[in-house]
């Protein structure tokens, strides 16, 4: 991988008066890669953003976006970055199209190609009235706006709620954009999100920075959680294999954690006859707990 | 100052501004329609100070003689005294069915009489009109004095039976309410709705500056301003020219009494995108800034009621949007402009430091 550094947060702090937003966060983000940025509701993902785009002020810390001082150079670095805010309104009143070609005068940029092309493709129609868009439809203007102007970095907040086809979609294009060079940092709380596109993930909670994993080694340590139901009775030991890490069983109902051999696991519950089957990846409450649990462990053995 | 956000402010809020503009059209080429029935039913009414005989005697001590023609249907007549025109410490000096009273002078000061009938048909007693002891003075100018309507006119005596007095009150009077408010309603609105409607972030996204957005948001504005107060010039011309007064006034006195009104709007702008800025929310900002603008015009009024409450004056913008010198006296004070020009700015500039420094909600 290119090790070129992109974004470089150090030591970051943002006090909302006494309330913590974010708390000594340190976290690097390379030229090319997608890194996932993940924490459940409230855990400061939304600050750290906003904290790099200059939307806050940060409390202490340095951030270096470009090589270039996140406050200070803030014009400089929103030339070169596009940004889908986690909650956000449109002008209202005005054509989808009139109000990117706005957005795009701004960034000086004229060439609308991309623009048209993207709307295409995530099924957007430039014709409508910005105020006459469902929540799906708001997003996608926001996610056209992100990338219209060819930035090299894009940042984005929660850029979940579309439609499933339009979603794969959606990952599609951000990995035509990392391929081209560019450089995406997206937040999320959900891992499933993150697994499908990122290429590391920083995990965050109350503030305070868990754990910069490859996304590779996150799979192998999380895994997935199975829930199979089936029509008759099934005998629980059937499933202790290897790889199979818990195994929980509720009726007729099984669940289980497997971090490696899905294949194995999968040939085992295929030799009955299946009622229901889900295949999840973890929560983030257990990704959590496996991480604690492993920190703890450290801890132990360094004792 | 003038760029793509001020160009998507116009071109949002177009119907807005048409709807506006109509109304002032209407209100400054209607107003000006009334003045020759206004003029007509004052002239009655002054009129009225000839119905009132006042007699005085020749040396100290002597009788005053009050007299007045009698009134179809009045049952009995009433005489109020007072030491000034506006009769709000009146007393009741006569009541009854004569048509004269005869009384001792057994006082310095001047008085004012005002003489009323009573009649059957209505409950209210009708003025026949009013008289002073003060030699060669109308009563009906003096009551034109009164502090309330001077604060329109600058303290200047002005006769409401010249369409140059009417506008002054008429229309001046209410400028600033109509304008100002307006202003000050776009100028909280057009910055706190992007904080409310969460369009700030998109916004500031883009490589524009906080800075480059507050001036362009207040260049939409300084144009809109600029727009209505045309507009109120047209209007006013027309209206002056339907009823054939256009030569008693002025087109520089007309013309720079308006445009002479933009600081002054430029400082309501400016102060209500501060309170847009710092409240972040339209309600807030439109309160505070209603509130500073009526603020402002009662330390104007109030200041004119006494000498030793002259220094509230000063400390309103009110004082240094003087109409009523262009109109009536043809002199632009330049000085009162750059005043309100500067305090537009120096606020304009606390507005930018403020919002560099502010947090962006989400």
């Amino acid at each position: 991988m290119n090790q070129e550094k992109v974004i470089i947060i150090e030591n970051l702090t943002k006090m909302y008066g006494k309330h913590v937003g974010v708390k000594n966060l340190s976290l690097t983000v390379h030229k090319g890669e997608i890194m996932g940025f993940l924490g459940p509701n409230g855990a400061g993902k939304t600050t750290t953003i906003r904290t790099c785009l200059a939307l806050i002020a940060k409390t202490a810390g340095e951030i270096t976006i470009f090589g270039l001082d996140s406050h200070k150079d803030a014009i400089a670095i929103r030339k070169k970055t596009g940004y889908l805010p986690g909650d956000f309104g449109l002008i209202p009143s005005v054509k989808v199209k009139s109000y990117l070609k706005y957005l795009l005068s701004l960034r000086e940029c004229d060439s609308t190609k991309k623009m048209v092309d993207l709307a295409k493709r995530l099924e957007l129609d430039l014709e409508r009235k910005t105020n006459e868009l469902s929540k799906g439809n708001k997003l996608k203007v926001g996610i056209v706006q992100t990338l219209m102007a060819d930035q090299e970095l894009i940042i984005m907040d929660e850029p979940s709620g579309l439609d499933p086809l339009v979603q794969q979609e959606f990952y599609r294009i951000l990995r035509e954009e990392k391929k081209q060079g560019k450089t995406i940092f997206t937040s999320s709380h959900n891992l499933a999100e993150v697994e499908s596109v990122c290429d590391r993930v920083a995990i965050i909670r109350k503030g305070k920075l868990v754990v910069v994993e490859d996304i590779q080694i996150l799979r192998e340590k999380t895994g997935k959680v199975l829930e199979v139901e089936f029509s008759d009775p099934v005998n629980i030991d059937e499933f202790k294999l290897e790889g199979v890490s818990e195994i929980h069983q509720d009726d007729g109902r099984f669940i289980l954690s497997i971090h490696e051999n899905l294949d194995g696991v999968i040939g085992a519950v295929s030799n009955h006859r299946i009622l229901n089957m889900t295949l999840k990846s973890y929560s983030l409450e257990q990704l959590f707990l496996k991480y604690y649990a492993e920190a703890e462990n450290q801890k132990r053995g360094d004792a | 100052m003038l760029g793509r956000i001020t160009c998507m402010e116009l071109r949002t809020g177009w119907k807005g501004i048409l709807i506006f503009g109509i109304l002032i059209l209407v209100i400054s080429a209607g107003i000006v329609q009334i003045f020759p029935f206004y003029r007509d039913s004052l002239t009655e009414q002054l009129e009225g100070a000839n119905k009132v005989n006042l007699s005085l005697p020749n040396e100290q001590g002597g009788n005053i003689t009050l007299s007045w023609e009698p009134l179809q249907n009045a049952t009995s007549y009433m005489v109020l005294e007072d030491t000034r025109v506006s009769m709000v410490t009146a007393k009741i000096a006569y009541l009854g069915e004569e048509t004269s009273i005869t009384f001792e002078k057994d006082f310095e000061e001047k008085r004012y009489y005002a003489v009323m009938a009573v009649t059957d048909e209505t409950s209210d007693p009708l003025l026949i009109g009013i008289a002073t002891t003060e030699k060669g003075e109308d009563p009906f100018k003096e009551l034109l004095k009164n502090p309330a309507y001077a604060s329109f006119t600058g303290g200047r005596s002005v006769s409401m039976l010249e369409v140059k007095g009417f506008i002054t009150f008429e229309f001046f009077g209410f400028w600033w309410v109509v304008a100002g408010l307006f202003i000050a309603y776009l100028a909280v609105s057009i910055i706190a709705s992007d904080f409310e409607n969460k369009r700030m972030d998109i916004m500031l996204s883009t490589p524009i500056s906080r800075r480059r957005y507050l001036l362009e948001k207040f260049g939409a504005m300084s144009l809109i301003a600029l727009l209505t107060t045309l507009v109120a010039i047209v209007g006013l011309a027309g209206g002056l020219a339907s009823i054939n007064a256009l030569n008693e006034i002025s087109a520089e006195a007309l013309f720079l009494s308006l445009i002479g009104c933009l600081p002054f709007l430029m400082v309501i702008a400016a102060a209500g995108m501060l309170t847009a800025v710092l409240f972040q929310k339209v309600r807030t900002g439109m309160g505070v800034t209603f509130a500073f603008v009526f603020t402002e015009f009662f330390l104007y009024t109030f200041g004119g009621f006494s000498k030793s409450l002259e220094w509230m004056k000063t400390i309103s913008i009110f004082k240094y949007w003087d109409y009523s010198s262009v109109i009536i006296d043809d002199l632009f004070k330049l000085g009162d402009f750059m005043v309100l020009t500067v305090l537009a700015i120096v606020l304009l500039v606390i507005v930018v430091w403020v919002f560099e420094k502010k947090d962006i909600p989400t």
